[in-house]
């Protein structure tokens, strides 16, 4: 039996899910006999392929139109979609802002913190435009939610070596934090 | 007895017991948020719904009375789905992004929920209204992003604190809970007594001390009294590593049902004092450090020629928040074997001595606080229930709705006036008067002789006195706060009063011994008088102003103390001991019941028990304390049976 490709991506979250996955240890070689850990913020690939892969894992809230485009992509590219930590359950601490106008919450960060000079709101046409932060399963469908801030190094553990084995995870009990 | 099965389990209940309590006999758990066991069930949330075979709905299992042969299905997928219905709901309504929630871990019942349900998300996202945060109460913050409306809090302050501070405003979504008519708590009729923080199921009231400090799951818990007076409330202490994180009520405790005032609950939070941590002897003009074999021979030296030389000698003074053990051995130590006549405590037999007078031909005269929630009407005198012996002010308070009658009788307004239209404000100092107008009135005989006197017209005297003869079960809660003049005179004819109108009596005392210090006798007016030298067992208790002036030319002065004070700067040898959170020991309350005080923290090292310093002192005396205090306090007749 081949081993199940993984890709990963990270959006409007602090990276902790992905930190919290290396902190598994050692165990990321037993995971990597298991899977076959394909795109990743953390390898060189950078996008799921466009073959496909069976699990895709978002850590994150989405909160701009990159985010939204990356969601989608990996829907698009995943058989079992997993949104992996609490932004990306529930929007988390970035939804914060949430409780504010994105203006507002602009205006605070680019003009208003104590250590901005001059400061100014960029507009470049580039850039991504900012949105209400939103939990994934608000933008694409999700298969599993992983929720913890980050979930543990066991709960990750738990949830990719079930998927390995061709089983749907269950979060409960021990496992189900939203901290 | 009614027949119901419950899931699988049969199981037989008195007729009138609601579902979830039968459950809980069954040993089948339904999840609930509104409901608390000190609380009448009230039905809000809707979290605990139930299937009743033959109902056409789900039913909440808190409110509904059971019925014979009731079969009733609490996992099934309808009750199930109802759950989480419920529980995602109350998540959209307001913020509970757990990350940053105080209670969030193991002290949210909201979060435990969820997660009983197996909730790994929410099918409903949040609307994002920003609600405001209350900081202004000096003990507590209500942050109501999290307040899920159970109306616990509310209900607490009514039901258990008869306070009704908390209230709700508005409708629906935009039910916003209110302290007054719409005040900051800060600055409400809230008297801090922080039921309500101690309730809430959620990170909605935090307690300022104890947050972020440790959770259940991470803190230890000791069971014991509060030794803040002596009603004696049962408390739970958390602590961790050492420190003390927070006092809450013990809802199983008997006396007080887990309600507190803020004297038991926040106030020890906030010891600033400056602990002793190592004996001290008085050297060249100044407290120098020394072993405690040095501090107890100087003691020793010291006392020597005043051995037995009675009103010469060794007056000897103790805090009534001391064990019962403690005094008794200290009262052997002091009295007996040193032989000094003024050996008393702290409280000087101030709330106590007239009363044992009494008891000594009538034999125990005063009822148990419990009986106050019988009393149909109840008078409070001598006493300001308000700022002293709170909690038993709270057992009045909240009985006023329930149609009793309280008639609290002061020298100037108090805290119990906005609750009852009874209230008496009587001239200061003319309480006798007052008791022989109403004992007039109610004899049929003129009162306006006494009434005038007492400030108050015959007319509200006449009143007053129809309503406790008209009561078929009139409590009177009695203090000594009397002219002192004519302290035994006025006890005497409150007590003829109660006696004509068939009344209990019930009186709180002082500090937590209280009882212990008058059944031993420690109940004499302290005076150094002739006496050289003096020792002063004060435990944590701050010594009064009175005593340390009294004090002030005593040519060798013993502190035994557990913090700095203005005493201990002045005495000769200095004993450092454990405050009340670090020794155990027995107490008896107001009312007779016999507790014990459990240890719940390590003392420093170098500090003894208050029991070890005394038997160290009959030690170095070579002698042995008899230590069955307990037939000792019963020697003499009580104002109260004692257990
Ligand atoms: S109150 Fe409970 S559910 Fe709400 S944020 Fe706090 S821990 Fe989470
Ligand atoms: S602290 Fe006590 S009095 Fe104040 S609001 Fe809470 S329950 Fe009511
Ligand atoms: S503050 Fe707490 S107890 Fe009061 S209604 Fe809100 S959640 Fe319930
Ligand atoms: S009434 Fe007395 S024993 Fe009860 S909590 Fe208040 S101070 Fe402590
Ligand atoms: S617990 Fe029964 S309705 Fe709230």
């Amino acid at each position: 039996m081949s081993k199940p490709k993984v890709a990963t991506d990270w959006m409007a979250g602090c990276a902790g899910c992905h930190m919290s996955l290396l902190d598994i240890d050692e165990r990321i070689l037993q995971v990597l006999e298991l899977i076959d850990l394909r795109a990743s913020p953390i390898t060189d690939l950078k996008e799921a392929d466009e073959s496909g892969v069976v699990v895709g894992v978002l850590e994150g809230g989405i909160n701009n139109t990159a985010n939204e485009h990356q969601a989608k992509l990996m829907r698009s590219r995943c058989k079992i979609l997993v949104a992996l930590g609490d932004c990306a359950v529930f929007g988390g601490v970035p939804a914060m802002r949430n409780f504010f106008t994105i203006e507002e919450s602009l205006r605070r960060a680019y003009i208003e913190t104590e250590s901005t000079v001059d400061g100014f709101i960029p507009t470049d046409p580039e850039l991504a435009v900012p949105t209400r932060v939103r939990a994934v399963s608000e933008v694409v469908p999700v298969d599993i939610h992983v929720p913890g801030c980050p979930p543990s190094a066991d709960v990750i553990f738990h949830v990719l070596s079930e998927l390995a084995q061709g089983r749907i995870p269950e979060i409960k009990d021990e496992n189900l934090h939203w901290h | 007895m009614y027949q119901l099965k419950i899931d699988d389990k049969e199981i037989e209940v008195p007729e009138g017991t609601t579902v979830l309590k039968a459950a809980g006999m069954a040993g089948v758990e339904i999840p609930t948020l509104c409901d608390h066991p000190a609380l009448e069930p009230y039905g809000g949330c809707r979290l605990c719904l139930v299937e009743i075979e033959g109902a056409r709905t789900l039913q909440p299992a808190c409110t509904l009375p059971v019925s014979d042969k009731m079969v009733i299905k609490t996992q099934t997928e309808k009750v199930k789905n109802a759950r989480k219905f419920i529980l995602s709901m109350i998540f959209s309504e307001r913020n509970h992004f757990c990350p940053y929630c105080q209670v969030s871990g193991s002290d949210c019942e909201l979060q435990n929920a969820a997660y009983g349900e197996g909730m790994t998300h929410w099918p409903i996202q949040p609307n994002w209204q920003p609600y405001p945060v209350d900081a202004s109460h000096p003990y507590f913050v209500l942050e109501h992003n999290r307040c899920i409306l159970c109306r616990r809090c509310v209900r607490a302050c009514a039901e258990l604190v008869g306070n009704f501070t908390l209230g709700m405003e508005e409708r629906g979504a935009n039910t916003l809970l209110v302290a007054d008519l719409g005040v900051p708590l800060g600055s409400s009729s809230c008297i801090s007594c922080g039921v309500c923080v101690q309730i809430c199921p959620t990170g909605a009231l935090i307690d300022r001390w104890s947050a972020y400090r440790g959770q259940e799951k991470d803190v230890s818990s000791t069971k014991t009294i509060c030794l803040g007076c002596s009603i004696g409330c049962g408390i739970e202490v958390l602590h961790r590593d050492n420190n003390l994180i927070k006092i809450n009520g013990d809802w199983d405790a008997e006396i007080n049902g887990g309600v507190l005032c803020d004297v038991g609950r926040f106030i020890p939070m906030d010891e600033k004092r400056n602990r002793l941590a190592t004996p001290m002897i008085r050297k060249d003009g100044g407290l120098k450090a020394a072993t405690w074999d040095e501090a107890l021979s100087v003691v020793m030296e010291n006392f020597k020629p005043f051995i037995n030389k009675k009103e010469n000698g060794i007056a000897a003074i103790a805090s009534t928040r001391l064990p019962a053990d403690v005094l008794y051995y200290y009262k052997q130590v002091f009295e007996e074997i040193l032989g000094s006549n003024m050996v008393t405590s702290t409280e000087e037999g101030r709330y106590t001595e007239v009363l044992s007078e009494f008891a000594e031909d009538k034999g125990p005269f005063e009822v148990k606080l419990s009986e106050i929630q019988k009393a149909d009407t109840i008078m409070t005198i001598g006493l300001d229930l308000t700022k002293d012996h709170q909690v038993a002010g709270f057992f009045i308070k909240r009985l006023i709705p329930e149609g009793t009658k309280v008639i609290p009788v002061s020298y100037e307004s108090s805290g119990m006036d906005a609750f009852t239209h009874h209230s008496m404000i009587i001239e200061r100092n003319e309480d006798l008067a007052f008791i022989q107008a109403l004992d007039a009135a109610i004899t049929g005989l003129d009162c306006s002789q006494f009434s005038e006197k007492s400030g108050v017209s015959s007319q509200e005297i006449t009143e007053i006195a129809n309503l406790l003869d008209r009561s078929q079960n009139l409590v009177i809660v009695y203090g000594t706060d009397f002219n002192t003049k004519q302290k035994k005179e006025t006890v005497q004819s409150l007590l003829k009063l109660a006696k004509k109108l068939n009344a209990k009596l019930i009186s709180p005392k002082g500090k937590a011994n209280s009882l212990v210090a008058e059944q031993l006798k420690l109940n004499k007016s302290f005076n150094v008088n002739g006496h050289k030298a003096a020792y002063v067992a004060l435990g944590d208790e701050d010594p009064s102003q009175a005593i340390i002036k009294k004090l002030e030319n005593i040519s060798f002065l013993v502190v035994q103390a557990s913090y700095h004070s203005a005493l201990t700067a002045k005495a000769d040898v200095v004993l450092p001991v454990t405050n009340w959170l670090e020794q155990s020991g027995y107490y008896i309350t107001c009312d007779g019941h016999v507790q014990l005080a459990n240890k719940s923290l390590q003392s420093p090292v170098d500090v003894k028990t208050n029991k070890e310093v005394v038997l160290a002192i009959a030690d170095q005396l070579k002698i042995i304390v008899n230590p069955v205090w307990d037939k000792a306090v019963k020697l003499e007749k009580s104002v109260v049976e004692i257990e």
